[in-house]
C-alpha cells in the first residue's frame, strides 16, 4: 500500500469500505439471527462455503483498508517530523499486514478443515 | 461587569498574561466591542481590531469565552462573567487580542478565489437563472473573519496544509457558480491528503460561523464534486 | 540612485524605501478598482491600506449600484443623468455627472463579468430595484435602475475587486496607515511616507503618482452609519499639502439608521416597498412627496423625518425616531431580498422586520464633499490663471475625492458607482501619465521629515487629555451644531467650539508609547486627521447662506443660484474659502439648467 494515498481515493476506499462492513454486518447477523442453532459447528459449516469465506475475506480486507486510512490521518495530522511519521506509518503497515495474514490465513483454515 | 482579557505585548512580556478589567456603566443592548472601547478608554494599551461594528467587515474576530465569534454582534447579556477574551486560536499573537492572519490569507489566495472563464465575455452579462444563483447563498457571503479556520482542530495541526473550512467555502463558492469555468483546475488542486482530506467533519466551523453560513456542507459538497469528476 | 538625495542624513536615511508606479492609499471599492485597472496594464502598483482591504467601508453598502441596463424598468443613461443632476440640486458637475451614467452599465456588466454574484431575473439578467430619486423619462414613472446582490452588493463587488487583484498579483500593504504624501517644490506628489502597524516601522513607499481613494469621514459624527475606520485620512492628507477641500457642508444624513445605533437600513428596504410612518401611524412622506413618496431623495426624506420629530410625532417614549413598516411584505421577499437588514435588524434593533416595523432616525452618511477632481481623477486646484489646474502625480477616487458627480446631495447607488466607475478612470489616466513620466523624481527631505515629525508628536510623555475624550466632543459638538438643521447662530457657535477642540487636540498625551500593533497611535493619528475635516466642514456649512441639498439652512431655505451656484473650496491654510463654478455644459447632450425641485 502506498504510504501517500491520494486524498480522493483514500477518502472513497474509507467510505465504500464502511459501507461494506455496514453492509457485511447487517448480512451475518441476518443469517445467524435467521438459524435455528448457534454453536461453532453450524459457524464453521457457513463459513466454509465458498461464498461466504469470499464475503468475509473482502470484510476483513475492508476493515485494514478501513484503519490504515483512519490511523494515517491520525498520523499525519499528528506526527509533523518526517522521521517519526515514517516510523509511526511503517509500524502501522507492518501491524496491519501481519493482522491481514492472519486473518487470510483463519479464513483459508475454515475453508480447508 | 468582569473581564478577564489575554494581554500579551512582545516588546515588553515575556510571556502572556490574563489581566482582569471591570466596567461599571453597561447599558441594554450593548455588545461586547462597546464594552471593549470603554475598556481601551480606561487602559489605551489594551490592544484589538474592529471595524464596521455590526458583523460584515470581519475585523473583530475573538475567542469568547471559550468560542470564536465578533465582539461586535456579541451581546454582552448572553455571556457569563467574568468574560473571558482570548486571541482566536491556532495562528500567532501579534499582541493582546490580535492574532497574525497571514497563514489565513495564504490558504484563501491558494484556492484561486476568482470567476475562471475561457470563453470569450458576452456584450451584456453572463446570464444566471436565480436557482444557479441560489446556489452561491451561503457562500458568497462569507466575511473573511477568520472564527471557523481558527476553530479547526485540522487547521491547528496543519495550517500550512489544510486550506481550512473559509479557504474551502470560497473554492467551493466558485464551483458552484454556474459562469465558473475552472471546475477541472480546482478540483485537481485540491487533491491531495491534505489540502481538502484533512476535514474530519468535525464541524466547529459551523458551530462558530457569525454569518451561520455551513463550511462543511460546502466541503461535503466539493467532495461529491471531485467523486463525479473522477469517475 | 535613490540615496542622492539624502546626503545629509536625519531620519530619512534610515527609512525603508520602496517604489512603485503608482501608490495606491486606500482599498476599498475605489482603490482596489483602480489598481485592478494599472495590475492589468502592467503598472507596479502598491496598494496601502490600514485594514485587511475586504474590512474596508464598501463592504457595507447594501442596496446596489445604479446603472441604465434596462433589465427590469425601461431606462437609458440621460435618464440617470438628469435623476442624478436633480438630486445633486444642481450643484453636480454635469459633464462629470454624463461621464459616469454613460458609463455605469458597461462598469456593472464588467463588474458581472469578473465575478460579482448579483441577484438574478428570470430570464438570467441582473436584478434591478427601486431607489429614491429615480425616474423613467426625466421625472416621470419610478424607474428600477439599482443593480443588486440581495442587500449586500458593497459585500460582494468589494470582494471580487480584491479577488481581481489577488489574480492581477497586485502588490498589498495591509495594516499599513499613510501619515503624509511626499510632495516636492515643483508641487509633484511624489508617494507617501507610511508606518507599518504591526511593528510601528515608518517607511517611504515614493511612486510616480499617488491615488488617494481612503473613503469618507462619517465618524465627524456621533451618530453615523459609518465603520470605525471612516476618519477621512486622504482627505486631510490633502488639507495638508495644501490641498483644498470641495463642498464639505454637504454631509448625507441617511434617513434610515436603526434608531439610537446607527446602523444603516438600505434604501433599497422602501424599493421593495417598505415606508415610514410617524407616531400617529400616519404614512407622512405622502405629505412631503407627493410622487416619490418614501423614494423621494434622502436629503428630503431626512429633513421629512427631522420635522416630524420635531414638532412631536416621533414614536417610542421619547418620540425620538419613526418606524420603517416592512412586515407588511412577503415574508419570503423579506428573506430573499433583505436577509442581512433582517439580521442587523434583528441583532441590533431587536426586531424582526417580517413580524415589526423598525425604529429609524436621520443618521450621518456620506460625505458628498472632499478632495477635488475631474473626471480624470486628477486632483485639481486653483492655480496660476486656471480654477482647475491638476496637481501633478496626484490622484483621488471615491467617497474622499469631489468630482463632483453627487453636488449637494448623493441618490441612493450613485456612491457604489462612483468608485467603480473612477477608480477605473483614474487608473486609466495614470496609465497615460506614467508613459509621459517615466522616472522617479527625487525626494523632497522636508516633506518626508514633515510628515515624521507627525509621528513623532506623539512620543512626548507626560499628562493631558485623552485622545478618546477629544474625539468624543468633536463628534457630539458636529452632531449639535452641524446636523440636518443648520443656522448662522448655531454654525458660529460650532466654529467656536471645533476650534477650541483643535485647541485642546495639541495638549493630549498618549500613555502607550509601545512600536508593536499601537492602535491607540493610529487612533490619535486619525483623530487629527478627523479634526481637520470638522474645522473644513463648519467652516463651509458657515459660509453657505442658502439651503440646496444636503446644506438645510433655516436662516436661508431657499436656493440661491443666482449667489451660490458653486462650488466650495476650503484651504486650511489661513481656513480661507474660495470658490469655483459648477461645470453646467455636459460633455454631448443639452445643459438641465436649474430647476425648482420637487419629488
Amino acid at each position: 500500500m502506498k504510504l501517500h494515498a491520494h486524498g480522493l481515493r483514500a477518502w472513497l476506499l474509507q467510505r465504500m469500505s464502511a459501507l461494506y462492513m455496514t453492509g457485511y454486518t447487517l448480512f451475518v447477523l441476518f443469517i445467524f439471527s435467521c438459524s435455528t442453532v448457534l454453536d461453532y459447528q453450524s459457524w464453521h459449516d457457513r463459513m466454509a462455503e465458498p461464498f461466504f469465506s469470499l464475503a468475509t475475506s473482502i470484510f476483513f480486507a475492508g476493515l485494514l483498508v478501513h484503519a490504515w486510512v483512519g490511523i494515517r490521518d491520525v498520523i499525519m495530522d499528528y506526527a509533523h517530523s518526517a522521521m517519526l511519521r515514517f516510523i509511526l506509518l511503517s509500524a502501522t503497515g507492518v501491524s496491519l499486514f501481519s493482522i491481514g495474514i492472519w486473518m487470510l490465513r483463519v479464513v483459508m483454515m475454515v475453508g480447508i478443515t | 461587569m468582569k473581564f478577564l482579557i489575554y494581554r500579551y505585548n512582545p516588546e515588553t512580556d515575556s510571556e502572556p498574561r490574563m489581566q482582569e478589567y471591570e466596567l461599571a456603566d453597561t447599558e441594554p443592548g450593548m455588545m461586547l466591542l462597546n464594552a471593549l472601547e470603554r475598556l481601551k478608554a480606561q487602559d489605551e494599551s489594551l490592544s484589538f481590531r474592529r471595524s464596521c461594528g455590526e458583523g460584515v467587515c470581519g475585523s473583530d474576530g475573538m475567542n469568547i469565552n471559550g468560542r470564536n465569534g465578533l465582539a461586535c454582534i456579541t451581546p454582552l447579556t448572553i455571556l457569563k462573567q467574568p468574560i473571558e477574551l482570548r486571541p482566536m486560536p491556532g495562528l500567532p499573537v501579534i499582541r493582546d487580542l490580535i492574532v497574525d492572519m497571514e497563514q489565513f490569507f495564504h490558504q484563501y489566495r491558494s484556492v484561486k478565489p476568482y470567476l475562471i472563464r475561457h470563453d470569450p465575455d458576452p456584450e451584456i452579462e453572463i446570464k444566471q437563472s436565480p436557482e444557479e444563483r441560489d446556489k452561491l447563498d451561503g457562500l458568497y457571503e462569507c466575511i473573511l473573519c477568520g472564527c471557523c479556520t481558527t476553530s479547526c482542530p485540522s487547521f491547528w495541526w496543519n495550517p500550512d496544509l489544510f486550506r481550512g473550512p473559509a479557504a474551502l467555502l470560497q473554492s467551493a463558492r466558485f464551483l458552484m457558480d454556474s459562469r465558473d469555468q475552472g471546475t477541472a483546475v480546482r478540483l485537481d488542486e485540491l487533491e491531495g491528503p491534505y489540502r481538502l482530506f484533512r476535514c474530519h467533519t468535525i464541524m466547529n466551523c459551523v458551530d462558530v460561523c457569525p454569518k451561520n453560513l455551513n463550511p462543511t456542507k460546502a466541503i461535503g459538497n466539493i467532495k461529491k464534486l471531485m467523486v463525479k469528476h473522477h469517475i | 540612485m535613490d540615496v542622492a538625495c539624502c546626503d545629509d542624513g536625519g531620519n530619512y536615511m534610515n527609512l525603508t524605501k520602496r517604489k512603485f508606479d503608482c501608490l495606491v492609499i486606500g482599498a476599498g471599492g475605489g482603490g482596489l478598482r483602480a489598481a485592478l485597472q494599472l495590475s492589468q496594464a502592467d503598472a507596479s502598483v502598491g496598494v496601502v491600506s490600514k485594514v485587511f482591504p475586504t474590512r474596508s467601508h464598501t463592504v457595507a453598502a447594501q442596496g446596489g449600484i445604479n446603472a441604465a441596463l434596462a433589465n427590469v424598468s425601461p431606462d437609458n443613461w440621460h435618464w440617470h443623468m438628469y435623476d442624478t443632476i436633480k438630486g445633486s440640486d444642481y450643484l453636480g458637475d454635469q459633464d462629470a455627472i454624463e461621464y459616469m451614467c454613460r458609463a455605469a452599465s458597461n462598469t456593472v456588466i464588467e463588474l458581472e463579468h469578473s465575478g460579482v454574484p448579483f441577484s438574478r431575473l428570470d430570464n438570467g439578467r441582473i436584478y434591478q430595484r427601486a431607489f429614491g430619486g429615480q425616474s423613467q423619462n426625466f421625472g416621470g414613472e419610478q424607474a428600477s435602475r439599482t443593480c443588486a446582490a440581495a442587500d449586500r452588493t458593497g459585500h460582494a463587488i468589494l470582494h471580487t475587486l480584491y479577488q481581481q487583484n489577488i489574480h492581477a498579483r497586485t502588490h498589498f500593504f495591509d495594516e499599513y496607515f499613510a501619515l503624509d504624501l511626499v510632495k516636492d517644490e515643483d508641487g509633484y506628489i511624489l508617494g507617501a511616507v507610511a508606518i507599518e502597524i504591526e511593528t510601528g516601522e515608518s517607511l517611504l513607499i515614493e511612486a510616480k503618482t499617488t491615488l488617494i481613494a481612503t473613503g469618507g469621514a462619517g465618524q465627524l459624527f456621533y451618530n453615523n452609519t459609518n465603520a470605525r475606520i471612516n476618519t477621512g485620512d486622504g482627505m486631510a492628507m490633502a488639507l495638508r499639502a495644501g490641498i483644498p477641500m470641495e463642498d464639505m457642508e454637504f454631509f448625507q444624513f441617511h434617513p434610515t439608521g436603526i434608531a439610537g445605533k446607527g446602523m444603516l437600513i438600505s434604501e433599497g428596504v422602501r424599493g421593495e416597498g417598505g415606508y415610514l410612518v410617524n407616531g400617529e401611524g400616519e404614512r407622512f412622506m405622502e405629505r412631503y412627496a407627493p410622487n416619490a413618496k418614501d423614494l423621494a431623495s434622502r436629503d428630503v426624506v431626512s429633513r421629512s423625518i427631522a420635522i416630524e420629530l420635531k414638532e412631536g410625532r416621533g414614536c417610542g417614549p421619547n418620540k425620538d425616531h419613526v418606524l420603517l413598516k416592512v412586515n407588511h411584505l412577503d415574508a419570503d421577499i423579506i428573506k430573499k431580498r433583505l436577509p442581512g437588514i433582517r439580521d442587523l435588524s434583528m441583532t441590533f434593533a431587536g426586531v424582526d422586520p417580517i413580524d415589526a416595523p423598525i425604529p429609524v432616525c436621520p443618521t450621518a452618511h456620506y460625505t458628498m464633499g472632499g478632495i477635488p477632481t475631474n473626471r480624470h481623477g486628477q486632483v485639481v486646484v486653483p492655480e496660476h490663471q486656471g480654477a482647475e489646474e491638476p496637481v501633478p502625480g496626484l490622484y483621488a477616487a471615491g467617497e474622499c475625492a469631489c468630482v463632483s458627480v453627487h453636488g449637494a446631495n448623493r441618490l441612493g447607488g450613485n456612491s457604489l458607482l462612483d468608485i467603480v466607475v473612477f477608480g477605473r478612470a483614474a487608473g486609466n489616466h495614470i496609465i497615460e501619465y506614467l508613459k509621459e513620466n517615466r522616472y522617479h523624481r527625487p525626494i523632497s527631505q522636508e516633506s518626508v521629515d514633515k510628515a515624521l515629525a507627525r509621528l513623532a508628536r506623539w512620543d512626548q510623555k507626560g499628562d493631558g487629555e485623552s485622545v478618546d475624550s477629544i474625539k468624543t466632543d468633536l463628534k457630539v459638538t458636529m452632531d449639535k451644531y452641524c446636523g440636518v438643521f443648520r443656522q448662522e447662530d448655531v454654525l458660529q457657535e460650532g466654529v467656536e467650539k471645533v476650534l477650541a477642540i483643535e485647541e485642546r487636540l495639541k495638549d493630549v498625551r498618549l500613555k502607550d508609547h509601545s512600536k508593536v500593533f499601537n492602535t491607540a497611535r493610529i487612533e490619535a493619528l486619525e483623530l487629527e486627521n478627523l479634526m481637520d475635516l470638522a474645522v473644513a466642514t463648519v467652516c463651509s456649512a458657515l459660509e453657505r447662506k442658502e439651503s440646496r441639498g444636503a446644506h438645510s439652512r433655516v436662516d436661508y431655505p431657499e436656493r440661491d443660484d443666482k449667489n451660490w451656484l458653486k462650488h466650495s473650496l476650503f484651504f486650511k491654510e489661513g481656513r480661507r474659502l474660495e470658490y469655483k463654478p459648477v461645470h453646467i455644459k455636459p460633455l454631448t447632450v443639452d445643459s438641465f439648467p436649474p430647476k425648482p425641485r420637487v419629488y
